[in-house]
């Protein structure tokens, strides 16, 4: 179903006015700060990403490894409607984005980060998984005012203009992340994190220093899952106070985004502030043209577990919080699971497949059983008309067709399903797609 | 990648379609090995397809009869009503008796158009147990009855098997990738498992609302090796081999949403908060209640003996054993809170989880002992415990841990998510011929 269905089907059900008219004025708000934000006409956030590839992980790297993050502030949209105001960083000069820059390095870097901050309030960065991290040049640790009093899991940069400069070894290959040390619940909410991949010294086709880490680096996908309490961004936006025993997620996003802007390509020009895609696009595992499989790297900074579930295949979890399933004695202790779990902060490395055991084809091995009429069927958005890899068939008129060639497409989604919605929305939140085209030659588009 | 071992089964479907009727079925169900694991009353004996008339007109879609046969409808379900939840619990709407509006499936394998229909409004919780076997190929004809309760939603249903590898999306009933089907229409879903395992299934259709009002339950696969004889829940026999199972489906009511439902409203779902936490669709005690069964002659739902309010509640969790036996529980979770699992004074071995076995490629052992398993909503885990030498009959509590959900509706006692084991001396009981028996 198309968002435009699903809308018409949620007005045909019955549209929660009362929530409508609860939440009136901060649309209101909202909107006036979009039209303000948006008044010259002029917005640069993402434009000129042309040259970046619809799905997959967009790194943002430096022959350096020395990053500065400004703070910035900005507004993401939800597919409910609503507007929500986030903090973030973005590389010097740039506007705002959410998340924040995805720093990818290579093992043995010493990376560099300089955090500027503009907010009204103190914030720092911890990198879990890095050690010997310096801030200034001293070891990285938490800070107490003069009574003892815990005030920062980190040195700070100072409130309107401040800074501190991070830096440490990437010493081990992995999928990481950062984020706020400084009253994180409320930061890290508001959006002040990102994620740092360090590739190993093994090649660019390797997650991990271990052959069995390989994957096709044509197919590497990050998602960051998180989820947001609009009262906490509005009362961060408004000054007012706002208490923490009241949080209360309303919205479940990957990569910044809400089902179904999760499935836009990268660099969206209609999510200017959202960059990054959750779309997992790939061809038939085979032996010889595609023996390597995808790899997902899952980082959740959200509050609770997420089990995420991929339709179509299980997922090989190779590894967590940067660190191999790899046994001291070699022992493999990577695991296949249909529903992926993942921990508040932590990240897990997936490789993901789709084989096509059965060869089915509708001349010479056709699928024993007949599809009903299309008079007689519902269809979905993504389907071909076709149960056929590669074929395309026949579609009542009218329906809303995105498939291009015969390809398959598969939902991957959060299991607890009061998060795949978005206040009161559903089929939004922790929703994303893997599209999976037949093999090549193939006309897809 | 894995051969096609379904020859046999070609040829039984090339039987019926030659000849069809009584004696066909008979003869080709005397011929094939494999047990349909059809699970009366959780589903019903293959046996009974030879009294099915064929479908008549926009109903016929397939030239044999389905292996299996589904509903999908609405209904109502018992829950303790003195655990009241005011407004929404027990619902002013519900029958004598019944407490609870749900969405859900039923197995009407066997029966006639004219039963078919009947059920419309009498779906149960939870949603029947099926398996299948690797090496055979199988179809689930799946029927949209229509909501008798919300004739104003012409949602359509599907049918999502909840972990099989590589599936086709035509079969995987995830709606935007594929097809619904429409009220009083069906679509005959088709099968070739290659791996054994225990699966989940629902509805997919706008999921949030259909799982949580009940479109939920367990399948399993067997593998090629299994025999009544000789029982395993995976290839490797000396870990996963058993001589009884019992599936554990987990699930949630969140009061408001259900009545919600029967109330032409939408609840909040970022509010989610459940008061009643199910083991195959009841709450403890009503989960040590005997199993329901099915009336072939109606096509209902006969209620577990002295229980006419468990009617559409027919899956016992009453586990029983004898000593020394290996009592294989299957336990999946279609709520959406991750739970503890407690089998209280045992260690259990965990197996398998999301029908996988746990062991790494080059055959290292990962299997777990505990006390306690992990479930997450969409997750399945396979335990083996051995039953204890007993001189009399001993009980033990399975239930979960977080003692916040063995409430019924925050009222006192105990409640929720329990049930009880119940083992004999050594040779009292006969053999298990279903699951949850």
């Amino acid at each position: 179903m198309s968002l435009l269905r699903k809308l018409r089907s949620i007005r045909g059900r019955t549209v929660d006015r009362r929530r409508l008219l609860e939440r009136g004025p901060v649309l209101l708000a909202l909107l006036i700060a979009v039209l303000v934000t948006n008044g010259g006409g002029v917005r640069q956030a993402t434009a000129g990403h042309e040259d970046w590839p619809s799905s997959g992980v967009i790194c943002t790297t430096n022959d350096s490894a020395t990053f500065t993050l400004v703070t910035q502030e900005g507004y993401i949209t939800e597919p409910d409607g609503n507007t929500v105001y986030m903090w973030g960083f973005s590389e010097n000069g740039q506007p705002f984005q959410h998340p924040s820059p995805v720093l990818c390095v290579n093992e043995g870097d010493l990376v560099t980060i300089v955090v500027k901050n503009t907010l009204a309030e103190d914030i720092s960065l911890v990198f879990p998984g890095q050690e010997n991290v310096l801030a200034n040049g001293a070891p990285s640790q938490p800070q107490f005012d003069a009574d003892g009093n815990l005030v920062s899991l980190a040195q700070m940069a100072p409130a309107n203009g401040g800074s501190v400069t991070y830096s440490f070894v990437a010493s081990k290959p992995g999928t990481y992340l950062y984020e706020s040390g400084t009253e994180p619940i409320k930061q890290v909410n508001m959006g002040l994190f990102g994620a740092i991949i360090v590739r190993p010294a093994l090649g660019p086709e390797y997650a991990y220093n271990d052959p069995s880490t390989k994957f096709n680096p044509g197919t590497e996908y990050l998602i960051i899952l998180s989820e947001i309490d609009p009262m906490l961004h509005m009362a961060a936006e408004q000054g007012h106070s706002y208490n923490i025993n009241d949080y209360v997620p309303r919205y479940w996003l990957m990569n910044g985004r809400s089902f179904p802007d999760t499935i836009a390509p990268n660099g969206a020009v209609w999510l200017p502030n959202q960059p990054y895609s959750s779309f997992i696009h790939i061809r038939p595992l085979d032996p010889v043209s595609n023996p390597d499989p995808a790899l997902i790297r899952y980082v959740s900074v959200g509050t609770e577990d997420y089990p995420h579930h991929p339709h179509g295949n299980h997922e090989r979890i190779i590894a967590r919080d940067g660190s191999p399933l790899i046994g001291p004695g070699g022992e493999d202790l990577t695991y296949e699971r249909f529903t992926v779990v993942i921990g508040p902060g932590q990240t897990l490395d997936a490789t993901f497949y789709w084989e096509d055991v059965d060869q089915w084809d509708p001349n010479n091995n056709p699928i024993p059983v007949t599809i009903p009429q299309i008079q007689n069927l519902v269809f979905g958005t993504f389907y071909s008309g076709s149960p056929y890899l590669g074929n395309t068939d026949m579609l009542p008129v009218g329906t809303q067709a995105l498939n291009s060639c015969g390809e398959y497409y598969h939902i991957a989604h959060n299991h607890a399903l009061h998060q795949i919605t978005a206040w009161g929305v559903v089929l939004s939140g922790h929703i994303t797609f893997a599209r999976i085209d037949p093999p090549l030659p193939n006309n897809c588009q | 990648m894995k051969g096609n071992a379904s020859t046999r089964m070609l040829n039984r479907r090339q039987f019926l379609k030659l000849g069809g009727g009584l004696l066909g079925t008979a003869m080709a169900s005397a011929f094939l090995p494999r047990s349909k694991a059809l699970l009366s009353p959780i589903a019903t004996q293959s046996e009974a397809r030879a009294l099915t008339s064929p479908d008549q007109g926009i109903l016929a879609q397939v030239a044999a009869e389905p292996d299996f046969h589904f509903v999908a409808t609405d209904g109502w379900i018992y829950l303790p009503p003195e655990a009241a939840v005011p407004p929404y619990h027990p619902d002013n709407y519900a029958p004598e008796n019944l407490t609870t509006y749900i969405f859900g499936f039923r197995d009407v394998t066997g029966l006639t158009n004219d039963l078919v229909f009947a059920q419309k409004m009498k779906a149960q919780l939870t949603a029947p147990t099926w398996s299948l076997q690797v090496g055979g190929d199988y179809t689930l004809k799946l029927t949209n009855l229509g909501l008798a309760v919300r004739p104003d939603l012409i949602d359509a249903h599907t049918l999502h098997f909840h972990g099989f590898r590589n599936a086709l999306p035509i079969f995987d009933g995830e709606p935007h990738s594929s097809v619904g089907v429409p009220i009083v229409r069906d679509l005959t879903y088709f099968y070739r498992p290659h791996d054994p395992g225990t699966y989940l299934y629902h509805c997919h259709f706008e999921e949030t609302e259909h799982v949580h009002m009940g479109m939920v339950g367990t399948t399993f696969i067997k593998p090629a090796a299994w025999t009544t004889e000789n029982k395993m829940a995976y290839d490797d026999a000396a870990i996963s081999g058993y001589d009884r199972e019992f599936v554990m489906t987990l699930n949630e009511v969140w009061t408001e949403s259900h009545w919600a439902d029967s109330h032409v409203q939408l609840p909040e779902w970022s509010d989610y908060a459940p008061e009643f936490w199910l083991l195959n669709g009841r709450v403890y005690p009503d989960t040590i209640a005997p199993n329901g069964s099915r009336n072939m002659t109606t096509g209902d739902l006969n209620p577990p003996p002295g229980r006419p309010e468990l009617q559409y509640q027919p899956i016992s969790s009453l586990v029983t054993c004898n000593s020394g036996d290996r009592v294989l529980l299957r336990c999946t979770n279609l709520g959406f809170e991750q739970q503890s699992m407690r089998l209280s004074g045992l260690k259990m071995r965990i197996i398998a989880k999301d029908a996988t076995l746990l062991t790494g490629r080059n055959g290292e052992d990962l299997t777990q002992w505990s006390d306690t398993l992990t479930i997450g909503p969409g997750q399945s885990v396979d335990a083996i415990f051995i039953a204890p030498d007993v001189t009399e009959m001993t009980k033990l509590m399975f239930y979960n841990r977080k003692y916040s959900r063995l409430s019924n509706g925050g009222h006192t006692g105990y409640g929720g998510q329990m049930t009880e084991v119940h083992i004999y001396p050594a040779g009292t009981l006969p053999p298990q011929t279903e699951p949850n028996a």
